[in-house]
């Protein structure tokens, strides 16, 4: 547990640090853009107000240039009066001011006053019109007074000087409208070109006033119009220049003629009020982005975490079907050669499952100079088929071991496994015993696939390695119906000769073209070696170049029994009845064994007596008074060794369980009985007992 | 199997010829009742001729012995061949006969 929770906070560390920085990285980001993005629409916002402030100055400069015009217009228009005046008759020159404000409504007063002295009637004279404003009449007063020294203010002196036309600077008249006022004044030649007078008019600057409170283009900005001489002719909010905001933008226009300029001064706030607005939205947007990263990486680091704990227990199964793989494989011999010191067998065989357990099983041993084997293929695949695989294999192990025929062996097996089949599952078995002394092989082919046997067989005058089907009778698989009575073969094998046993997987192995590797390809590989291994290798080598690439989809298990003994002949069997006048025989049987086993006459008596007393034995006692019985005789002949198999069905009898005779005792104290076994147990190296199949077997070894 | 049975001076001399397996063993039965009424005496069994015994030979020798022992007689085994031999040997009957 502690590594578990080791891991996870491991995990969990390690998401933690990636999510910060992706956590930083993202805040990073989106606070340069929103820099950037700030930078630029402010940049675009002050184009944007500098753009419309000039339009807007644009248009007032239009306006009052308008104004302007009809001003100057009006005096320019009344010069040649006024010329005309001062030529014929100067004192009509009062008529040319009223005439001025007359035709013009914006001017509000007029006048036309005479250089000082240039007429000797009037050395000064100036009539000044003006509207009344309650009237509508135009009244006329004289600015030639004591009080008023005209020749000395700036409406004429300037246009004096230049000869010009002159805008005056604003100014606020107390005594005439108390209103903003301007002068516009021109010079009067008369026809030597001289300077005559100066014509004015005045003019009202309500108008501007009204004009550039109506110019607004920012909420707070406001407007304001200064003289030439810089004095400040109306402000259209004078607190707020008053308060002297630093972070405002100011935007100029110069009136042509006038002199003046206008401005509109925007606070900046006004100006980016929106972007800031805009900003905090992206701020508020921004934040709700980081906490959404955040849950999300959370939600990534807990599915990882889950992730890796189902890759954990993916591992766990893992473990334990290879666990699994190790206990299946232990069930099955796997080191080869199998008897080293055996001269006459060698096996050979593999299993390699398709997935990590299989459901592929041989077995093979030797017992009483029997080979015990089997190969069987379970339905299925995987776990399921892997249990079917070792209950079979220990089915085949246990009741083997007291059981010699095949048939029985599989009936057997068949009916355990067929009682409690709930799933259903079946197993193609194949179980053979080949009689290693005889070579005689009993089987049982239940629903496998034919064995081959591989070799001369008993024609030994074939050329090359023939190789052919063993015969199959129609058995069904193990586990499917209880009692079914499963029907055993019987074949030779002769020196040299291999049975071949392997599963469907071999056969049925497909290529990418998806062709079988089939038995004929199978029968041509065989035919090519002869040893165990050999065949096994050239068999897995053709089916591993046959299927390329393309994945295994069945276990492949192979087993090859090479038989390399010369059989021993069956005339090597005597069959007795269970008559003492049959013993005789035995002494012929000995006679024969010891001729060819080449045995001095001494030692054929010993093992002449052995027998003897061993048949005679089963011969008195075996069976019932008067009932028929036989007694089985088989002798096997080997290069160190004879050995004597004595089988009847009679009653149970153990000799080797009857106790010493006690050879020392006197014979008046020696019981009459009890010679017999003594002497086989003194003339044999080995004695057992076996009761199979309701069979005496007894194996008397005499080493030689 | 072949048996002949001379009696001259007290001594009974008792020719065993071939096996005396089991059946002949039982063959030979009652020719062994008949030494055995001589086996106050010697009995000389000669085995010259005997080329194989079985226990059942072995049980007609020891009862022989036997009654020669109650009768005060005496069993004496002649020419056993080297096979008869060393099945006197494992039996221990080297030890209960006087072999010659």
């Amino acid at each position: 547990m502690s590594t578990k929770d080791w891991s996870e906070k491991k995990i969990l560390g390690k998401s933690a640090r990636a999510g910060l920085l992706v956590v930083v990285i993202a805040i990073v980001t989106l606070e340069a853009t929103s820099i950037i993005q700030y930078i630029y629409s402010q940049r675009g916002i002050k184009e944007e107000a500098s753009l419309r402030a000039q339009s807007e100055l644009q248009s007032a400069t239009n306006k009052i240039m308008d104004i302007v015009n009809q001003a100057e217009g009006s005096v320019t228009n009344s010069l040649w009066v006024a010329e005309w005046c001062l030529e014929t008759s100067p004192d009509s020159l009062v008529r040319v001011p009223q005439r001025v404000v007359e035709i013009n409504p914006v001017v509000v007063g007029s006048t036309i006053a005479l250089v000082p002295g240039y007429n000797k009637k009037y050395p000064l004279y100036s009539p000044y019109a003006t509207r009344n404003l309650e009237t509508g009449e135009i009244e006329t007063l004289s600015l030639a007074t004591d009080s008023y020294d005209y020749p000395s203010q700036e409406w004429f002196t300037q246009p004096m000087a230049s000869g010009d036309g002159y805008w005056s600077e604003p100014y606020f008249d107390e005594g005439g409208g108390n209103m903003l006022m301007t002068t516009f004044s021109m010079p009067v030649k008369d026809s030597k070109g001289r300077i005559a007078a100066i014509l004015t008019a005045d003019i009202s600057l309500d108008w501007l006033t009204e004009l550039m409170e109506n110019t607004k283009s920012y909420p707070n900005a406001y407007n304001t119009v200064t003289s030439r001489s810089g004095h400040l002719v109306l402000c259209t909010n004078p607190e707020a220049r008053q308060s002297g905001d630093p972070d405002t933008l100011v935007y100029r226009a110069p009136v042509e003629r006038t002199g003046w300029s206008l401005s509109i001064v925007v606070p900046e706030k006004d100006l980016f009020a929106g972007v800031r607005k805009v900003g905090m939205v992206v701020k508020i947007l921004q934040l709700l982005g980081v906490v959404l990263i955040v849950v999300i990486l959370r939600l990534i680091a807990k599915s990882q975490l889950k992730y890796k704990k189902l890759n954990t227990q993916k591992e766990l199964i893992q473990n334990e079907l290879r666990i699994g793989r190790d206990i299946q494989m232990s069930l099955v011999p796997k080191t080869f050669p199998a008897f080293p010191k055996r001269t006459d067998l060698d096996i050979a065989a593999c299993i390699v499952p398709a997935k990590e357990v299989g459901g592929d099983l041989y077995d093979f041993y030797i017992r009483d100079e029997k080979l015990f084997f089997c190969i069987g293929d379970v339905s299925g695949k995987g776990v399921p088929a892997a249990l079917v695989m070792t209950v079979t294999q220990s089915l085949f192990r246990a009741i083997s071991s007291r059981e010699n025929s095949p048939a029985k062996i599989v009936a057997s097996m068949n009916d355990s496994m067929a009682e409690k089949n709930e799933n259903s599952m079946f197993v193609t078995f194949f179980c053979g015993v080949l009689d290693l002394v005889t070579g005689q092989l009993r089987y049982c082919n239940a629903g496998h696939n034919p064995a081959l046997r591989v070799g001369a067989g008993e024609s030994m005058v074939v050329v090359g390695t023939a190789v052919s089907r063993l015969p199959v009778e129609p058995n069904i698989p193990l586990g499917l119906d209880a009692g079914f009575a499963f029907k055993e073969q019987e074949a030779f094998l002769g020196y040299d000769d291999s049975i071949f046993l392997y599963t469907d997987g071999v056969t049925e192995a497909e290529n990418a073209s998806f062709e079988l590797f089939g038995e004929e390809r199978l029968e041509a590989t065989l035919s090519l070696k002869r040893d165990a291994q050999g065949q096994l290798d050239a068999t897995r080598d053709a089916v591993s170049a046959f299927v390329g690439d393309s994945p295994q989809n069945d276990d492949i298990t192979i087993l090859v029994i090479h038989y390399l003994a010369t059989p021993v002949k069956q005339d090597r069997r005597l069959i007795l009845h269970n008559d003492i006048q049959q013993i005789p025989q035995l002494a012929d049987f000995m006679e024969t064994i010891a001729e060819e086993k080449g045995l001095d006459q001494s030692l054929c008596l010993s093992l002449n007596l052995a027998l003897e007393e061993a048949v005679t034995n089963v011969i008195l006692y075996a069976y019932p008074a008067g009932a028929d019985g036989l007694v089985s005789i088989e002798a096997v002949l080997r290069e160190h060794s004879l050995e004597f198999i004595i089988t009847d069905s009679g009653v149970a009898f153990d000799p080797t369980a009857v106790p010493e005779a006690d050879t020392t005792l006197s014979a008046a104290e020696r019981a009459i009985g009890g010679l017999g076994i003594h002497l086989v147990r003194q003339i044999m190296d080995e004695v057992r007992y076996q009761r199979l199949d309701d069979n005496n077997i007894l194996t008397l070894v005499k080493n030689i | 199997m072949k048996i002949t049975i001379e009696t001259a001076n007290g001594t009974t001399t008792a020719r065993l010829e071939g096996r005396l397996d089991t059946p002949a063993s039982t063959e030979v039965t009652p020719y062994f009742d008949q030494i055995q009424e001589h086996a106050d005496g010697t009995v000389i069994l000669d085995c010259t001729e005997l080329s194989y015994i079985a226990s059942s030979g072995l049980r007609l020798f020891l009862a022989l012995r036997k009654v020669a022992l109650a009768k005060g007689g005496k069993v004496i085994v002649k020419n056993i061949n080297d096979g008869i031999r060393q099945v006197f040997m494992m039996t221990g009957f080297l030890n209960m006969f006087e072999i010659q």
